[in-house]
């Protein structure tokens, strides 16, 4: 047997790849630290001192020191840099100097709850004083409620507990809001799009009740790199931060390599797929022993490559040592697969974005993308999991074959020297706003006067007093429904209910294995879907779309199933509209009316298309914003058919380009071509969010287009393929001069 | 703009079961109208600061028959407890049955959060040889500070609340909307509290299809409800009866709630004779009784009782005896209990657990390993046949068995060497 290879030894070999395509190297960085500022309490130091540590990074000093001087402030850390620190000494300082203050914790999930809590605990247990920490949320008894409502110094929930739980029974935590000082926003950067925007109406909601009680606490927010940490925060909380950014925590040397996968089909500049490159490259790592992450862009991808490894390295290492982790497992799984990672039993996971947050695995060596996360934020966070202090880490990106990843790896230096995206939301979102309103009057009625989150609502009160939901009293509006408003809204989807995943396999043991949003269900778990799950097959012998349930059952076959959507989109208003010479750009409010048509079954190894068959479910309505692009003066010599192509490809490059501008899943905003739109009879190509109402995407859209045109002339230019391949505007456009075409169409609007 | 965005996502931002009640007509009728309507109904509005609460007050003698008893009863029932010496939870001890205050609400939902109040506050309380019932109804959202200042007012001196389900609900609401209202009303008394549907539950749950309070009074107290507006109803007649200020709409649930707190002395009257052996019982009533003797601390009480139901014959002889004797033991009577499981071991030879108890007392403190090891092997023999038909064998409980054998093995050899 060959002796196993370091990561070290790995590397030079690794340089000398082909397919590598570049190279970069973060050099390693000494820390910055600072001596304990002179007003922290001599416990705490004590305690500190116990667990090894002598001195601040420079960045938890200064937001100490912010902290003290009465900041809201906004601290950006890499991973594993001690963000935790930066709110846990001000909090403990806090309860050090007068026992009666209290803390808020919010964090985006359950799991980095728990882990905080524990950490949290351990320093409390060195410091020889009576602070309780608590997790709140759907898992803790009924006992310990009422000992957090009156005794948590730190209550630590998320958003949702937030939203559903405390504050519409505010009157049970008076110890709470009456001594508030601090509230923690952790992961500040996960709270974008529609949960972001509910989440900031969560936190008007909050600091209403807490105004209510005579508290009126500052805001500790911790974020990943983006591009506008002060901003969304402000928005977040609406008190006006200070940005803390000089992170001093220490790193060894970091390797980040792109690597391409050869191209197989050279006119139509088709290459291996992403996934079965990143399935040799990860076997690699983990025959040698070196504990290694591979992210996959969906939970498909995840299973996938998953079942894959196991299958290679069944020879060599135990099955349970590759493990994968995405949303939809059980949450005992998950908590079992972290502990696996931390303590080195388990080598290899599979993930999907879900591991791309705080969650305690420790550090690996090596990290694997199957294709670009979307978005820079999201891939440094990603390249966040592997390094270590000391040792060298490697960060491996494999492309795919899509426009924006063939964009990337050639040029590198976009994806190096530009800054991370914007994090959006749009708390004023008619829909949400709303909803959260209905909540704030539930628990204090509204005086007629009163602003929420200084948006003047008195239209809305009005509106809901008609619709006989408030009940007005002199100036002030009760809520005067029997309803409990709360229970009706999820922070998280569109669509308020979950599809349970039920196994049927075992007649004597039916148990449910998973759960997924009602939009994602659609397309995953219509009747005779195959849904993969830690990497078995199962396929859905039935929807229940009434009643929310899929029965799955254990099955083995050699292909997967791809949904397809019909989409009808008709335009409502006209808000905003830019002429230019060829064209024209609105903004407005879309009607669009989504049917799932039919699936298709891919056989898995050569994923080629074996058969199809019908979905039938009803249709989905949804009204929201669009940014659409007209065409008013075409080329008269260009055949309606080849237009109708042309509009095609350009629509497949936008809906790779525009994700990438306006910081959202590439799931978020939906791109469609019209011939003939049916509002105007013109060329058209649509640009829709994917939430009733929408939540500003397209709007951004809108206003950047010039930038967003520009780029996707840039990426059909670029791309070496002949005339049209996947990667930038689709195959299939055979003998029509696609790319030049579409290149002239889109600097000429 | 807003107003026409406001309709575009009418539908996305009302949902169906939050607008309830269909329209009503602009036009409210006469106010004078209501007025006569509310005098000949008992009830007068009391004005408080600039909003009012309307209180309706009806007396009834105490020679009244509410289903199996006549509210008069309360005084024998008193007196009862004062002869019992007992620490009983339901025990008035040295109350009068002036201080006990019969408490029932009706809220406008059941989330029990901020946003739901209580509409309805209603009482009876024995005063002057009659029982008053007495209703604080809130006009409207805005006039909470009104009813509870009434409210609070009339109960400051007192000692003692009797509620069905108040400990979980009523008294908790009552809370949330005083913390609500609290810089504007007195503050809330401190008192004694018997909840009532603890009882019902430990009594009738078995037997009962629901412990829900009028499935109680018609099974168990004889009282027979007509017309009676159900309780789910409430909310949705208010929030009419808001809108409208039409006094037809409300008085059906004054009425039941009237009922509610009038069915409660009943009850309380009722479990407390069950409590002091006082009236004919079922056996399976008898031997609820003394378990929760039993389960409250008084020990004495539940032994009086279990051995009083062992001197009947009845199906539940065994499951009594084998009550009897886990009392015994836990207050050291053990010979006493050893006695009662020998008895069963001769009866029966399906139950392991009373083989066990007797090889437990002979081997601690009867010092007869040998009986003791007798005694266990045979329980080890039942175990293993009656697990072996439902195939469930569980390891722990079968090397506890084995374990006990070994040692009292041990034992008695070593006692021989001896």
């Amino acid at each position: 047997m060959l002796k196993k290879q370091s990561l070290s030894e790995l590397i030079p070999q690794l340089k000398t790849n082909e397919n590598i395509i570049h190279w970069h190297e973060i050099g390693a960085q000494q820390a910055k630290t600072k001596p304990f500022p002179a007003t922290l309490d001599t416990r705490i130091a004590a305690a500190l001192k116990k667990r090894g540590i002598h001195a601040l990074y420079s960045h938890q000093h200064t937001a100490y020191e912010s902290v003290q001087n009465g900041r809201h402030i906004v601290a950006v850390t890499p991973t594993a840099s001690g963000k935790t620190l930066c709110y846990t000494l001000p909090v403990l300082q806090a309860i050090a100097e007068q026992e009666e203050n209290r803390a808020l914790y919010l964090f985006p999930t359950k799991a980095l709850a728990q882990d905080q809590k524990s950490e949290i605990n351990e320093l409390i247990a060195e410091m020889e004083m009576e602070i309780k920490s608590y997790t709140y949320d759907g898992d803790t008894s009924p006992a310990i409620r009422q000992v957090v409502r009156q005794a948590g110094h730190i209550v630590i929930t998320n958003p949702d507990m937030l939203h559903s739980a405390i504050l519409p029974h505010h009157t049970k935590w008076v110890s709470l809001f009456e001594n508030l000082k601090y509230v923690v926003i952790d992961e500040l950067h996960t709270y974008r799009g529609v949960f972001g925007s509910h989440v900031a109406n969560v936190i008007r909601r909050l600091k209403r009740i807490c105004a209510f009680y005579g508290s009126s606490p500052q805001f500790i927010c911790t974020s990943a790199t983006i591009a506008n940490p002060k901003e969304l925060a402000q928005q977040l909380t609406g008190h006006s931060m200070t940005l803390i950014d000089d992170n001093g925590a220490p790193r060894g040397v970091k390797h980040f390599a792109f690597y391409n996968p050869p191209v197989v089909n050279q006119p139509l500049n088709i290459r291996k797929s992403a996934t079965a490159e990143v399935n040799a490259l990860a076997k690699m790592f983990l025959k040698n022993d070196i504990q290694t992450i591979v992210f996959a862009r969906s939970r498909v991808r995840v299973e996938l490559i998953l079942s894959h490894l196991q299958e290679l390295t069944k020879n060599d290492i135990q099955s349970t040592a590759i493990r994968g982790y995405r949303g939809g497992y059980l949450p005992k799984q998950r908590r079992e697969i972290e502990r696996g990672l931390r303590a080195g039993e388990i080598k290899g996971v599979v993930s999907t974005n879900a591991l791309e947050l705080g969650v305690d695995i420790g550090q690996l060596q090596v990290c694997v993308m199957t294709g670009y996360p979307g978005s820079v934020a999201s891939t440094w966070q990603q390249a966040g999991r592997a390094g270590r202090r000391q040792e060298e880490s490697l960060i491996l990106m494999v492309a795919s074959s899509t426009p924006l990843d063939q964009y990337v790896v050639a040029h590198p230096e976009y994806f190096f020297e530009r800054s991370p995206e914007f994090a959006r939301i749009n708390p004023e979102n008619i829909i949400i706003f709303v909803d959260h309103l209905k909540c704030a009057a539930y628990e204090l009625p509204f005086k007629a006067d009163e602003t929420f989150g200084s948006v003047d609502v008195n239209d809305i009160l009005e509106f809901l007093r008609e619709e006989r939901i408030l009940h007005v009293h002199k100036d002030t509006y009760h809520w005067g429904s029997q309803v409990f408003p709360a229970a009706n809204i999820s922070l998280r989807s569109a669509s308020q209910e979950n599809v349970v995943i039920i196994d049927t396999s075992d007649k004597a043991n039916v148990h449910i294995i998973g759960e997924m949003d009602r939009f994602s269900a659609m397309t995953l778990l219509h009747d005779e879907a195959i849904y993969l799950h830690e990497g078995t097959q199962y396929q859905v012998e039935k929807l229940d779309w009434d009643h929310c349930k899929a029965y799955v059952k254990e099955v083995e076959v050699e292909y997967y199933t791809d949904a397809n959507l019909a989409v009808q989109l008709h335009v409502l208003e006209v808000d905003e509209t830019t002429q230019r010479a060829n064209s024209s750009v609105h903004f407005g409010d879309v009607a669009i009316h989504i049917l799932p048509s039919i699936f298709k079954k891919i056989k898995l190894s050569t994923f080629e298309n074996i058969g199809s068959g019908p979905i039938a479910l009803p249709e989905e309505e949804l009204h929201t914003n669009a940014c659409w692009l007209a065409l008013t003066n075409v080329d008269p010599t260009l055949a309606e058919k080849t237009l109708e192509q042309l509009l095609l490809g350009v629509a497949h490059v936008l809906q790779h380009v525009v994700p990438v501008h306006v910081m959202c899943d590439v799931r978020d905003i939906h791109v469609v071509s019209q011939i003939k739109a049916t509002h105007s009879g013109l060329p058209t190509i649509f640009l829709y969010d994917h939430y009733p109402g929408g939540i500003g995407l397209a709007h951004d859209v809108y206003k950047r287009f010039d930038e967003v045109l520009e780029r996707a002339a840039m990426v059909i230019e670029n791309c070496p393929c002949q005339d049209g391949c996947p990667s930038c505007i689709g195959t299939e456009l055979l003998n029509i001069e696609a790319k030049k075409r579409s290149v002239a169409l889109l600097k000429h609007l | 703009m807003l107003k026409a965005k406001l309709h575009t996502f009418k539908k996305h931002l009302i949902k169906e079961q939050e607008a309830d009640s269909p329209p009503i007509p602009e036009e409210v009728e006469n106010g004078s109208q209501h007025e006569e309507t509310w005098k000949s109904f008992h009830t007068t509005p009391y004005q408080y600061e600039d909003e009012a609460c309307l209180i309706r007050e009806v007396a009834y003698p105490l020679q009244t028959k509410w289903g199996r008893y006549t509210f008069s009863e309360l005084a024998p029932v008193l007196e009862g407890w004062r002869t019992l010496r007992s620490e009983h939870p339901l025990s008035s001890g040295a109350l009068e049955a002036e201080d006990l205050l019969f408490f029932d609400t009706e809220t406008t939902g059941l989330s029990s959060g901020a946003g739901h109040s209580i509409f309805l506050l209603g009482s009876s309380q024995v005063r002057d040889q009659k029982v008053n019932v007495r209703q604080y109804l809130l006009q409207g959202p805005g006039s909470e500070v009104a009813m509870y200042h009434y409210f609070l007012h009339h109960v400051k001196g007192l000692k003692n609340l009797v509620t069905y389900n108040g400990k979980a609900f009523d008294w908790p609401q009552v809370k949330t909307r005083h913390t609500l209202l609290r810089q504007f009303v007195p503050s809330l008394p401190a008192f004694g509290h018997f909840d009532l549907l603890h009882g019902s539950r430990r009594l009738w749950r078995d037997t009962l299809p629901s412990v829900r309070l009028a499935a109680v009074e018609e099974a168990i107290l004889q009282i027979k409800r007509k017309h009676d507006v159900p309780g789910y109803l409430a909310p949705m007649l208010y929030f009419q009866y808001v809108k409208e200020q039409d006094p037809e709409l409300i008085q059906g649930v004054m009425t039941h709630n009237e009922w509610d707190v009038l069915s409660l002395i009943t009850l309380y009257i009722h479990l407390s004779y069950i409590l002091q052996d006082a009236i004919p019982l079922s056996v399976k009533e008898q031997f609820e009784a003394a378990r929760w003797f039993e389960a409250v601390g008084e020990s004495h009480l539940a032994r009086i009782r279990y051995e009083a139901l062992l001197t009947q014959e009845h199906s539940l002889r065994r499951t009594v005896t084998k009550a009897l004797a886990a009392l015994l033991k836990k207050e050291k009577e053990g010979e006493q209990a050893c006695r009662l499981w020998e008895e069963l071991c001769q009866e029966e030879q399906h139950d392991s657990d009373v083989f066990i108890e007797v090889a437990k007392w002979y081997e601690h403190h009867g010092k007869d390993p040998e009986k003791a090891l007798l005694y266990a092997q045979q329980g080890y023999a039942i175990y293993k046949s009656t697990r072996r038909i439902v195939r469930r064998i569980d390891e722990q409980e079968r090397s506890a068995f084995e374990k006990r054998i070994e040692r009292l093995k041990k034992k008695v050899a070593t006692s021989k060497e001896r």
